[in-house]
């Protein structure tokens, strides 16, 4: 409410000398803003729009950190720690948000509800920790199943899948037909039919969003662990059976994005469950042998019913310490705004703007974009209606290094399922419990 | 006559052997290294592929076009400040730490005082604490200093990591250059400042050649404290900036290895520079006779 | 009393060549132990500032003195060091006797040998990480190829193999230190002993044995100590490559360090553990500079 109010003494009293910019965004004439922002040759292109914002409000953007996720993660714990909050705006991250306590704003007020009515409303939802809009979200990420599309055309290879497994071979609805596929599939040590990340967070949130769409949950209303159910252990056993299959390549336990990511791009891999930020890489031809033979749909089911679908996004927030919320609250609404997100969604990126979603399809549509475009529904559709986040706890991280320890000891053997699951499960609860929940 | 000239015929034929021997040894030695710097001029396509693409089918410059930002991709990596702030960071910290460790080395090598054992031990001691144990205290002073992303932060942090090797390292050097010589020079009528500055210090070049590289190739290559103490264009240096090839999700392995190639040149012009100086100096063993 | 100043001088001198030293270590490193020796005795999380204040004594070491995970990460990096230090010790030593008899191109083969130097551990983890990748990676690619395995060998998920190819990353990155330092050694050693050896019939193998040896010896530890301070910073190499898994099989006290320290934020534990690992590496180099002293007096030189 406050910006609009200043926007509108701002139309009022502006000059209209400068290049307009589609929005009126104040002005703050010498103020220097200071920034930190996720660096990285993808979110570059966004930051080269920069300048546009400082002739139009007067003021200087000084970044005074780009980083990667993580490595920002731990700058700003050392800056709560030492107390040197001493910026405005910075990245953030639906999945790291709740683990900063209150040193962000609550964006509700300082931006305006008609431009937070724009977003995607799942996309506000997951960026609300504790009621509170702690980050706006720039770009979102969710994961759908890019397959190898002359797989499925060779009429040998489906009538071999129908005699074998008595229904026909098109790309998987749920997970178990993708299980069967990728044993099918499967010839190691050259060809493999899928794989999965195998280490870190990354495991653990492949195993929570199997563990939510085979009807589990990771904690009750209590929150109690209770991913050691029967769900969880179902979850779980779908990757110990592919790994002990074969059906994976026998290095995943130690994979990460960027392993599956240069796997697939490699053409030696069927199907591969990945984030919308691989496509554009997938589908070229200098990083890419499967350019060109790239299919697309949305997660497959689990044994809920329940799509696959965990999600995040990408955000800005704002520190409390701001020496000037409302030219804060003006930077972030211009790196979200309508033209920046085309920007970013034109390099491939998922905006979190309703009207980007369908300009951006309609503009690869009309380009004759069909890939790109194809890509932008299914996630446009997976974003709107399979996505969630993990629980948005502090806790979480913490939870989390103590569950992908064990989920891996059941992958390579060294334990079964249920019994992985169990010894995480009783670390998790004396996570909680320190923590001062039940 | 006939045997001498076979056998100086199967000397020769002798070091050839060993020279290939050697050559041999170190390329494969290299081959990891020579791998990133091939990559560098290959697409992501050819570089991890199943079935491998061993003889490369297109060399390519786009992985520099994608850091530099020319070519198809308009925004570039600002990797002349990461190469500015590499240089001045590492070339400061090395002489910091070569005035520092000659005066050090110096005085362990030539005089005898109380404590002495102790307090060269001690030095050896504090350097040997793991940087993941300082990291965030370092941080939390630094930050109270307004050290933080500034090169001169890094400057001191990469002094203190190279002088105690710097000191053992022309310690050794100094003990093995005679007392007599430079006594001698003093009964003639200098000072021992003007004793060592003329005959001492030309005799342990080598040892200072030495230490300077190992000082240089450390602040040049460590990444731990680096990414830890720097932000922005302001301080970050080329081993930082190598993440920026990476995503939360995707990583540009090229690109990245395109990096390296201009991390690890510089470097190995001046390894090869100084290399000369060490032979020069390094023979000075001889001169104790 | 003209001599009596210069005593008094010349008693000086030392202290104030070494006080730059003395000053930077003690700013650098002894100031920022005192914090972290503080914090290891409080709760301290990095997402709650005011838990710096609460006293906790010594809680944080009893958890992890009966956490069987830290002591299996303790003894993997010792034994880590010590596989990998010897190593390149070994590979070190012959690498310089051998590039110790050319004489012709030395500077350019010398050049070519410290060539992995060059690389920052952090991109030698990304480096190794690929080339052991079971599926696309070269190792297993060129193992293929020329027919030596039809399996994908799994070079960072195996219990030996993981913990193999992070060793020899390390010892890739590294053995160029000692060969290095060994090479300056041969340089600068006198040829009239071996010359002296010769003439009284000693066979090569002798020569080494007696002579070139025991010379190398004090550089053979000032590199081994050298090396043991800078050990950690195979972490970076190993945060890249495996993190320490999978299921904990490459845990090493620096991986457990940071993630407990970072990730989870609890930097109070986690500079717990990195006191026992700072006694860890200054035990190691306290034992190669103990060698290195004795050695000195074994050749009659100086302390």
């Amino acid at each position: 409410m406050k910006l609009t109010v200043k926007l509108a003494l701002g139309t009022a009293l502006a000059t209209m000398a400068l290049p307009a910019l589609a929005q009126d965004y104040g002005k703050f004439d010498g103020y220097t803003l200071r920034v930190k922002l996720i660096g990285g040759a993808q979110y570059e292109p966004l930051y080269a729009e920069i300048p546009k914002w400082e002739a139009a409000t007067g003021a200087k953007v000084e970044i005074v950190s780009s980083k990667n996720h993580f490595e920002l993660d731990k700058e700003i714990k050392q800056d709560i720690a030492a107390g040197t909050l001493d910026w405005c705006v910075g990245s953030n991250h639906t999945s790291f948000a709740p683990q900063y306590g209150d040193i962000y704003i609550d964006l509700n007020g300082v931006i305006a509800a008609e431009v937070i009515a724009d977003f995607v409303p799942l996309a506000i939802s997951q960026s609300t920790v504790n009621d509170r809009l702690v980050q706006l979200p720039r770009h979102s990420d969710v994961s759908n199943l890019f397959y190898q599309k002359s797989l499925y055309e060779d009429d040998a290879k489906k009538a071999e899948f129908k005699t074998k497994y008595g229904y026909d071979l098109a790309p998987p609805e749920t997970w178990v037909q993708v299980k069967d596929q990728a044993i099918f599939f499967s010839n190691p040590p050259d060809f493999y039919g899928f794989q999965f990340v195998g280490k870190d967070e990354a495991v653990n949130g492949r195993f929570y969003e199997m563990l939510v769409a085979n009807g589990g949950a990771m904690f009750d209303d209590k929150w109690n662990p209770t991913f050691n159910s029967a769900a969880g252990v179902e979850a779980l056993q779908f990757f110990v059976d592919l790994y002990a299959a074969k059906a994976v390549p026998v290095g995943v336990p130690n994979y990460t994005w960027d392993d599956t990511g240069l796997g697939f791009a490699s053409g030696s891999i069927a199907l591969n469950l990945d984030w919308g930020g691989w496509s554009t890489f997938f589908n070229d031809p200098a990083n890419s042998k499967v350019a060109g033979n790239v299919g697309l749909i949305r997660a497959p089911k689990g044994s809920g019913g329940k799509r696959t679908g965990w999600a995040g996004s990408h955000t800005f927030s704002i520190t409390e310490g701001c020496d000037n919320k409302d030219a804060a609250a003006s930077f972030v609404t211009f790196l979200t705004s309508y033209d920046n997100q085309m920007v970013e969604a034109r390099k491939g990126l998922l905006p979190t703007r309703t009207k980007v979603w369908d300009d951006a399809i309609a503009e690869f549509e009309g380009a004759g974009n069909a890939f790109s475009a194809e890509v932008m529904k299914t996630f446009q559709t997976s974003m709107a209606e399979d996505a969630f986040t993990p629980p948005l706890i502090p806790e979480w991280i913490e939870v989390s290094n103590v569950m992908w320890p064990k989920l891996q000891a059941a992958i390579v053997g060294d334990m079964t399922a249920q019994e992985a699951l169990d010894a995480a499960q009783a670390e998790a609860a004396v996570i909680m419990k320190d923590a001062g929940y039940n | 006559m006939t045997v001498s000239v076979e056998s100086g015929v199967s000397k020769q034929a002798k070091k050839v052997a060993l020279w290939l021997t050697t050559f041999l040894l170190m390329l494969v030695m290299c081959l990891p290294g020579l791998w990133v710097v091939l990559s560098a001029f290959r697409p992501n396509r050819e570089i991890l592929a199943k079935p491998p693409v061993w003889v490369p089918e297109d060399l390519t410059l786009d992985n520099f076009g994608k850091i530099f930002g020319f070519g198809a991709e308009q925004v570039g990596i600002p990797v002349g400040s990461y190469f500015t702030n590499s240089l001045i960071i590492a070339l400061t910290s090395t002489v910091i730490a070569l005035i520092i460790g000659v005066a050090g080395g110096y005085a362990f090598a030539r005089y005898r005082f109380r404590f002495k054992g102790g307090i060269f031990l001690g030095l050896m001691l504090f350097r040997a604490v793991p940087g993941i144990a300082l990291s965030l205290p370092v941080f939390m002073m630094w930050s109270r200093l307004g050290l933080v992303d500034t090169k001169m932060g890094l400057i001191i942090v990469y002094v203190s990591l190279n002088v105690p090797f710097t000191i053992w390292l022309i310690d050794g050097f100094f003990r093995q250059i005679p007392p007599a010589l430079s006594e001698a020079a003093q009964v003639d009528g200098c000072t021992r400042w003007q004793a060592f500055w003329k005959i001492e210090f030309p005799l342990a070049k080598s040892g200072i050649a030495a230490a300077g590289v190992f000082a240089f190739l450390t602040s040049w290559n460590e990444f731990a404290l680096a990414s830890q103490l720097t932000r922005s264009t302001d301080s970050k240096t080329l081993p930082v900036g190598l993440l920026d090839f990476t995503a939360q999700f995707t990583i540009d392995w090229a690109g990245m290895c395109a990096m390296a190639v201009i991390i690890i040149i510089p470097a190995l012009i001046l390894t090869f520079i100084v290399q000369k100086h060490l032979i020069a100096g390094l023979t000075f063993g001889g001169v104790k006779g | 009393m003209i001599r009596a100043l210069t005593t008094r001088r010349s008693e000086m001198a030392p202290f104030l060549l070494l006080l730059p030293a003395i000053a930077t270590m003690l700013f650098v490193v002894a100031l920022p132990l005192v914090f972290s020796l503080w914090t290891s005795l409080t709760p301290y999380k990095l997402t709650k500032p005011n838990t710096l204040y609460d006293f906790i004594g010594l809680t944080n070491y009893i958890r992890i003195f009966g956490d069987w995970d830290f002591w299996a990460a303790f003894l993997r990096t010792i034994a880590f060091l010590t596989v990998a230090l010897n190593v390149e010790f070994a590979l070190g030593l012959g690498i310089a006797l051998l590039i110790n008899k050319i004489t012709w191109g030395q500077r350019t083969l010398r050049t070519i040998m410290m060539f992995p130097m060059m690389f920052s551990p952090i991109l030698v983890g990304f480096q190794f990480k690929f080339l052991f990748n079971d599926h696309i990676g070269v190792v297993n690619n060129a193992l293929q190829s020329l027919g030596l395995t039809d399996q994908a060998i799994p070079w960072l998920v195996d219990a030996n193999l993981a913990m193999f190819s992070i060793t020899l990353a390390e010892v890739w990155m590294s053995t160029s230190v000692f060969a290095i330092l060994l090479l300056a050694g041969l340089f600068a050693m006198p040829r009239d002993p071996l010359e002296a050896a010769r003439v009284d019939g000693c066979n090569s193998w002798q020569v080494f044995r007696h002579i070139t040896l025991p010379f190398l010896m004090p550089f053979a530890y000032i590199a081994m100590a050298i090396r043991s301070l800078d050990v950690a910073r195979a972490y970076d190499l190993v945060a890249v490559m495996t993190d320490g898994g999978p299921a904990g099989r490459t845990e090493l006290l620096w991986t457990l360090i940071a993630r407990t320290g970072y990730d989870e934020a609890k930097m109070g534990q986690a500079n717990a553990m990195a006191y026992v690992s700072t006694i860890l590496s200054v035990l190691f180099t306290w034992y190669f500079y103990r060698k290195l002293v004795a050695a000195r007096r074994y050749m009659g030189g100086v302390e």
